[in-house]
């Protein structure tokens, strides 16, 4: 054992090393926020509560009722129910989304080509009703509205609508012009 | 066994057993122990798992391939990239597509951003477990960093579902790439402090040396992987053994301890840490330009052109079932492909029929194959360093029973 072991030992060298680390880490600012408070800004494109977008030309929902979000959704949590038959246009009866289902992959989002089905940056939607997070179709353009009503610009683009560096040739033609004027709020 | 003086007088000891767990704080999740202890000494061990059963390899197969991966997200929580990328690419050995080499970049980045948050949580843990609670506000400091960083990049914190097959889903975005050299900058000296705080503590020392042992040879035939075997000495890594994505042109090392102990265990993955540093530093300088998703990567809804036609009545609750029985998609086989998660070697074992969806998925996961060895580890030691153990091998119960 050497003078500087023993001069360790005797001295609590590494905890008092360790004691000026967090003396000096005291006095810097602190990491936490006051959650309910003060809130992080969330990043474009978290995938958040579920909305319908709707159509600033039509003022309804864009589903055609393709049913390829139903297709991949890894926990199968869409419900839908349309008429027409085929060869024809079909009409979207119902388009459900059990919230509590949901894993949030955003595969809904990315494969559907009208853009219609988008996850928001909302992320506070807990409730003490069940109903309330089975979404309904009303509801999905409901939350579309709420979620509009916070953005500034006058345009809304998600980025799993066309994702970054993804072969613009791979995706439907509505997917490679992604973009849904906000242009009037009358909706609300 | 002694005679004490309590039998003389008719009084008799005996082991007792001991639940710890499934809802213990230090069990790291619904892990059961049953000790039987002698005193304070651990005479035997019986790990229990299950409780975090959710049939992760059944529901695979009622899935396709795209779909199966954001289930591969609920194993290991808290390294959900890895599992992504683990089972992307089985899926691509399968089907036989090579993805383009910016994605096997990005791949490769992520997969160490990943082990670097794996290993701060552990690190976290560990050290609260054993009763280093700044430690563990240090480490979720920089650990909130990292899940910033995925949510930036892909928009999930923890279950990112970022890659898929044939590539990744998104290219990394300007904003991600800044905050991520500046994290990389930071970084090292993070790791500085950590060890400032426990790497000479004679508490730390006292707590971890000589706990836990488990000699090379032994910890090969328990099938020990990833760091856990490491710390004994023995030089296996997948990514150096059977590279996959970018590991392979990319130069790191294996960082090995000798004594096998808690102690040696924690000395590799620190390393591992400075390790992950330097992979993710050579990856952003070596990063091309170029497509992150291969040509003949499949879709999202794996093309499902041939599936009978929905009618109006329809209920999709059962769609994945109803679909892509009739067409061919992937080619018939089985194989087993792997790669090296922060916990250890996690192989996706997948059996093709043709369809789009796999018959059979098994999934090798070192937590369950570490828990195995949690008696081994234990026995003789006090009840205590049952913590330190649990810790030390670093398992993950949604990985485990998966």
């Amino acid at each position: 054992m050497t003078f500087r072991d023993i001069a360790y030992k005797v001295f609590f060298i590494e905890i008092l090393k360790g004691l000026a680390l967090t003396l000096k880490v005291f006095f810097t600012k602190p990491v936490t926020i006051k959650y309910p408070h003060e809130r992080r800004p969330v990043s474009p494109g978290f995938r958040g509560r579920h909305a319908m977008v709707r159509d600033p030309k039509t003022g309804k929902e864009r589903c055609v009722a393709c049913m390829k979000c139903a297709m991949v959704c890894p926990s199968q949590c869409i419900y839908i129910k349309y008429t027409g038959q085929e060869g024809e246009s079909r009409h979207l009866v119902k388009y459900e989304i059990e919230a509590y289902r949901c894993i949030y992959c955003g595969y809904c989002v990315e494969v559907c080509p009208m853009n219609a089905i988008v996850l928001t940056e909302h992320y506070e939607y807990a409730s003490y009703k069940r109903e309330d997070n089975y979404f309904d179709k009303d509801r999905l353009l409901q939350n579309w509205d709420e979620h509009v009503r916070n953005i500034k610009a006058d345009k809304y683009f998600n980025k799993f609508w066309r994702p970054l560096g993804i072969d613009i040739g791979r995706l439907p033609a509505n997917k490679r012009d992604a973009v849904v004027e906000i242009n009037d709020k009358r909706s609300d | 066994m002694e005679i004490t003086e309590g039998q003389n007088i008719g009084l008799h000891t005996q082991e007792l057993t001991l639940n710890m767990g499934p809802q213990h704080p230090a069990t790291h999740g619904v892990l059961r122990l049953i000790l039987e202890v002698d005193g304070e000494v651990v005479k035997n061990c019986i790990p229990h798992v299950g409780y975090l059963h959710r049939g992760v390899e059944k529901l695979a197969e009622y899935r396709a391939y795209p779909s199966v991966m954001p289930l591969t997200d609920r194993l290991d929580y808290i390294s959900s990239m890895v599992n992504n990328i683990g089972y992307c690419i089985a899926v691509e050995r399968l089907m036989g597509i090579e993805p383009p080499p910016r994605a096997k970049y990005i791949r490769t980045l992520l997969s160490e951003l990943t082990r670097i948050s794996s290993h701060l949580l552990w690190l976290a843990t560990h050290a609260l477990d054993i009763g280093a609670m700044t430690v563990f506000l240090y480490c979720f400091r920089e650990r909130e960093w990292l899940l910033e960083l995925f949510e930036m990049l892909i928009g999930a914190r923890l279950t990112v579902s970022y890659p898929r097959i044939g590539g990744v889903r998104c290219d990394v975005n300007r904003e991600f790439l800044c905050n991520l050299k500046e994290f990389i900058k930071e970084f090292p000296d993070r790791i500085v402090q950590y060890e400032t705080l426990i790497d000479q503590n004679r508490i730390w020392l006292k707590r971890t040396k000589g706990i836990g042992v488990i000699s090379a040879e032994e910890a090969v035939r328990w099938g020990l992987t990833g760091a856990t075997l490491r710390g004994s000495g023995v030089n296996y890594d997948v990514r150096k053994k059977m590279p996959y994505d970018a590991y392979d042109e990319i130069d790191f090392d294996i960082p090995l301890g000798s004594n096998g102990d808690v102690y040696d265990r924690y000395r590799c993955r620190m390393e591992e840490m400075r390790q992950s540093v330097k992979i993710i530093e050579q990856c952003l300088d070596r990063m091309p330009e170029g497509p992150i998703l291969a040509e003949d990567a499949p879709d999202l809804d794996m093309n499902p052109r041939g599936h009978r036609m929905l009618d109006g009545e329809f209920s999709v609750w059962g769609a994945g079932l109803a679909f892509t029985d009739e067409f061919v998609t992937t080619p018939k086989g089985e194989l087993y492909s792997a790669v090296e998660a922060p916990k250890g070697e996690l192989g996706f074992y997948i059996v093709s029929d043709g369809t789009g969806r796999p018959y059979r998925m098994r999934l090798r996961s070192p937590s369950f194959i570490h828990a195995s060895a949690i008696p081994r580890l234990c026995k003789g030691h006090y009840i205590a360093d049952v913590i330190a153990v649990i810790g030390t091998i670093d398992i993950v119960m949604g990985e485990c029973d998966r």
